[in-house]
């Protein structure tokens, strides 16, 4: 019987993967509203995306984290689209 | 056309005394009525831009007469102590607990999310970008302070 060297509460490539989606999502998110001209918005900005990544950071069900990974760079996308129209 | 010249030219002037967001400015400041003499027809947006010209006089006075080039040399000690006040000003680390060497997971009890909050508060606070790649190895205010530190060049 082979012995995994891995301890037991390593995580699976696919939830690797996963985290760093997440984390490269929530990156990306944090600096596209750093380009938020006005002060206020920014503030509720960053409220309402740390809000919800941390509202969701216990979800372990697997096609429920990739739902809400596709919402997450929809709502990014729908930012960037914004901030390039307000700053042209 | 004439205004994209105009600009051009601007850009060139405006380049070795302004930087990032005062040279925008003085560029929008010069090209807006340019655009106002060549477009007669597209009256709105030039209204709008106008109207926005107005505006920005005032702020646009201060930014030409900032002075740049006027901050202390960073050094080792300096560096900490503004990685130490950022992190005491996040409001889920405890001040009493944080120590140079603590561990943002183990010691102070955050998550993956809240340290990627701090790598960009660090960003942030010293003005430069801190690449994915990177920004998820620096788990302590130690690693940070000696990653800054080499980006800018500061030696003992």
């Amino acid at each position: 019987m082979t012995v995994s060297r891995l301890p037991s509460a390593a995580l699976s490539l696919k939830q690797f993967l996963h985290r760093q989606k997440v984390l490269g999502i929530y990156r990306n998110m944090l600096r596209t509203i750093r380009r938020v001209p006005d002060e206020a918005d920014r503030k509720f900005l960053r409220d309402w995306a740390r809000d919800e990544f941390h509202r969701n950071k216990n979800v372990t069900h697997e096609d429920a984290i990739r739902m809400m990974i596709t919402q997450a760079s929809n709502h990014l996308e729908e930012l960037q689209k914004s901030l390039a129209l307000a700053h042209s | 056309m004439a205004a994209r010249v105009l600009q051009q030219c601007v850009r060139s002037f405006a380049r070795p005394s302004l930087r990032l967001c005062s040279n925008n400015l003085a560029l929008r400041v010069t090209a807006a009525p340019a655009a106002a003499v060549h477009r007669p027809l597209s009256f709105a947006a030039d209204s709008r831009r106008t109207r926005w010209l107005v505006q920005s006089r005032i702020p646009s006075v201060g930014v030409l007469c900032r002075q740049y080039g006027d901050l202390p040399p960073l050094t080792l000690e300096t560096i900490k102590e503004r990685v130490m006040y950022v992190l005491k000003l996040y409001d889920k680390i405890n001040p009493e607990k944080l120590q140079t060497s603590s561990h943002f997971m183990k010691d102070l009890g955050l998550d993956s999310l809240d340290q990627v909050e701090i790598i960009m508060a660090m960003e942030d606070e010293f003005g430069f970008e801190i690449p994915d790649a990177e920004a998820e190895k620096l788990m302590t205010p130690e690693e940070i302070v000696q990653y800054v530190a080499d980006k800018k060049d500061v030696y003992e």
